[in-house]
């Protein structure tokens, strides 16, 4: 925003090669319905605040924030201030703070009410005027999921005719399959897929986008990631925290809906995934959507569902999750869930994928972990100190990538330990992350779509997940049936055998 | 930029390489953490020599450095008439890692070389060499190119950094640096610092100015430009200041510099067009 100069007339300058110009948005105007939510104020304005800071706004931007909640402008504008104060990564600076304050407008309205709709037009239009935004919208959708297709029906009807128009969808996307495919449907009534990004913030993460590197940047891994030298693959999402005020939605959700559903089975395309022939948003989902599809519906004794009883996070008594305010005493949604996935196709067929998520674990953990076989034949003394070969990816936090090896002790004789090398992320890039925000906010204003999920993905998570609930079904569950702080139920320890 | 939270030191008047290695790793183990030693992340090896003339600017841009490029620096301080000897001063720098009670640390190494010394270095500076990292050879001031000192250390860098504002022969001086295109990849910090200006004639064309104003060698880089991109010819008019640009310290413009890892054709293009009507 800070640039005086526009890029307009220089896209056909032959100076232009070569001069490292910041990918910057054509001029738009970012609507943010549901703007009165912890989303936008925890994620949402800290991030535009982020890229402010980098100029990496266009010079013609505004924001509209939307939401039911009466305030005025002067009060969203000054709680979001406060916002940025609170979760920004970068400090302060009142000058670009200003920047982004003089082009925040706020509406109060109901999603669902046309009269609603004409004033949001209406005020977009003025935001056009005022700011020369040219038509152009970014809607970011961050509502409750039951808001999600009258608001969309009334942005499709509404679109504008001059400029363009993109979607972002903000999770969760439907509640099973049939709901994703409805809403899916509804989309394509109005949008085409590429208008569509539909967020899962963990593809935003350096440090997912860094396993792509890993594994088609590294010309060592590739030979070997595949069932032939991988023994299993373990992916862990662990969060040490509880429900805090989300008893409402987590109650319908569980940790499969939450979790699972989405990051966790992301993770599985991106580890599983055969080399896109590019790096365009398609051949990157093509391949994911590959693996999605390979997964098989594990068995019942597959899949093991869990919910925390009261325990101990770092030696502070917690409640268990039917104390937690909002939830009911009997209920039976599940906090924990671990599976055992087979990837069946050529490169993963035989190499299990277990996957483990869950609240109230011990430590807030997401890892990658590849579990290379054993070595064939034991060679050395005193073999049994000597484990795999295993590769973590650490997404969060401490994130890099560690290499287990076998090292020999010093001294007399020929015994071998296992060592770490670790490679953090931070220590050889010594620049702040950026939060995924910050990255996929800039992506859908720039119209790239690679770090978003596309509709068929989310159909085949859905698939999967409707499959695994439809077995759940048929039993009641024992819960609680792991205390908080630990790394939950017995039966998970025993699917997952190597695991700690 | 996160202060040194800490700095082991090393030094001795009459080394030898094996003792500097040994005190390499000896500073590592000197302040581990239950049994671990601080991290060592290396990207790359910089190389810097630094005539006396340069010593004091040399060791400013070094400063914060280590931080953004974890790395093995060795200055390379030439004194040709001191008494045959290796002086070294080993420091680790190590800085602190949010979440983590370990530091990541750099390697600076200062080395005098002093009499006959100072007439090998590369033979000195190659068994420092981090292996299989890209080495970086900052040159201060003016190189004196076909030296044999100077041979001996291009032939055994990937990329050459130098600050031809630094010259007082630019343009000049280019014909001789464009000999060494082909033999290594060169940085130019001068040509980093137009790169404002550049993006603003770029984003104003075709809209050019027919005069340019700014410093000799900055402004003879940018003519050269818009010669070799766009054949556009214009007048150069000396003046101390560039016209548009940024106040970056030099680290900042070194640090650029270090991120670089592959020839840039358009700036040896551009340096070839500022001397080619030259006498």
């Amino acid at each position: 925003m800070q640039s005086s100069a526009t890029e307009t007339p220089a896209r056909e300058s032959p100076l232009l090669e070569g001069l490292e110009l910041r990918r910057r948005s054509e001029p738009c105007v970012l609507t943010i319905f549901g703007a009165s939510g912890d989303l936008t104020r925890r994620k949402i304005f800290p991030a535009l605040y982020a890229l402010a800071f980098r100029d990496l706004l266009p010079e013609q931007f505004a924001v509209l924030g939307v939401a039911r909640r009466e305030m005025s402008n002067e009060d969203f504008v000054a709680a979001l201030e406060e916002a940025v104060r609170e979760f920004g990564r970068d400090e302060f600076r009142p000058e670009v703070w200003e920047l982004l304050a003089r082009r925040t407008r706020y509406l109060a309205m109901d999603f669902a009410d046309e009269e609603g709709e004409d004033r949001a037009a209406v005020c977009l239009g003025e935001l056009d005027e005022e700011f020369g935004t040219r038509g152009n919208r970014v809607y970011y959708l961050a509502v409750p999921p039951e808001a999600m297709p009258k608001l969309v029906e009334e942005l499709g009807e509404r679109r504008t005719t001059t400029g363009w128009t993109r979607l972002i969808i903000e999770k969760p996307f439907g509640y099973d399959l049939q709901s994703a495919r409805e809403l899916n449907q509804l989309l394509a009534r109005f949008f085409t897929e590429d208008e569509v990004f539909r967020i899962d913030h963990y593809l935003g993460k350096e440090t997912v986008q860094n396993l792509l590197a890993l594994r088609f940047a590294n010309g060592i891994f590739e030979p070997v990631w595949n069932r032939q030298f991988i023994d299993h693959v373990q992916i862990t999402v662990a969060e040490s925290i509880g429900i805090e005020s989300r008893a409402g939605f987590y109650e319908k959700a569980g940790a499969i809906r939450d979790v699972f559903q989405n990051h966790l089975l992301q993770l599985v395309a991106l580890t599983g995934m055969e080399p896109p022939i590019d790096f365009t948003a398609d051949a990157v989902r093509n391949e994911k959507l590959k693996v999605l599809k390979a997964l098989a519906t594990p068995a019942p004794h597959e899949v093991v569902r869990g919910q925390y009883g009261p325990g101990f996070i770092e030696g502070v008594p917690v409640p268990g999750y039917r104390e937690e305010e909002g939830v009911a005493r009997d209920s039976e949604t599940e906090t924990f869930v671990a599976a055992k996935l087979r990837v069946d196709n050529w490169r993963w067929a035989g190499t299990p994928f277990y996957v483990w998520t869950g609240k109230r674990l011990p430590r807030r953990e997401t890892t990658i972990a590849i579990q290379f076989q054993r070595v064939p034949h034991a060679l050395f003394e005193d073999a049994s100190e000597l484990r795999p070969n295993l590769l973590i990816v650490h997404i969060q936090p401490n994130e890099g990538v560690s290499l287990a090896i076998g090292a020999k002790v010093p001294g007399e004789g020929m015994r071998v330990r296992t060592v770490h090398m670790d490679f953090l992320y931070g220590g050889a890039f010594r620049t702040g992350l950026p939060e995924a925000y910050e990255r996929l906010i800039l992506d859908a204003m720039l119209g790239d779509a690679r770090m978003f999920t596309r509709s068929d993905e989310i159909e085949e998570q859905w698939a999967l997940v409707d499959a695994i609930i439809a077995a759940w079904r048929r039993d009641k569950p024992s819960f609680p049936n792991y205390p908080a702080g630990t790394w939950g139920p017995k039966a998970a320890q025993e699917l997952v055998e190597w695991h700690r | 930029m996160a202060p040194v939270a800490h700095v082991e030191e090393w030094t001795d008047d009459c080394a030898t390489i094996g003792e500097i290695e040994a005190a390499l790793v000896d500073l590592r183990y000197r302040h581990a953490h239950g049994g671990e030693p601080d991290l060592r992340t290396s990207v790359l090896t910089h190389l810097a020599w630094v005539p006396p003339e340069w010593q004091q600017a040399a060791t400013e841009t070094l400063a914060g450095l280590g931080e953004r490029h974890p790395s093995r620096t060795l200055l390379l301080f030439p004194q040709p008439d001191a008494d045959d000897e290796l002086a070294a001063r080993v420091l680790l720098e190590c800085y602190d890692l949010p979440g983590l009670e370990r530091h990541l640390c750099s390697e600076v190494v200062e080395l005098r070389l002093r009499g006959m010394r100072s007439r090998a270095p590369a033979s000195i500076a190659v068994p420092l060499l981090l292996p299989d990292l890209p080495v970086f050879l900052r040159w201060r001031g003016r190189p004196e190119f076909g030296s044999p000192v100077f041979e001996q250390l291009v032939e055994v860098v990937d990329r050459l950094v130098v600050d031809s504002a630094e010259w007082p022969d630019a343009p000049a001086a280019y014909r001789e640096l464009a000999v060494y295109f082909d033999r290594t990849a060169v940085s130019d910090i001068a040509w980093r610092r137009t790169l404002p200006w550049r993006r603003a004639l770029a984003l104003a064309w075709p809209e050019l100015p027919d005069r340019l104003t700014g410093p000799p060698a900055e402004t003879a880089l940018v003519a050269g430009w818009l010669r070799s991109r766009a054949g556009v010819e214009v007048v150069i008019e000396r003046a101390d200041a560039l016209p548009v640009g940024e106040d970056r310290p030099p680290s900042d413009l070194l640090s650029d510099e270090l991120d670089v890892f592959v020839r840039d054709p358009i700036y040896e293009a551009a340096v070839a067009a500022s001397f080619a009507d030259l006498p």
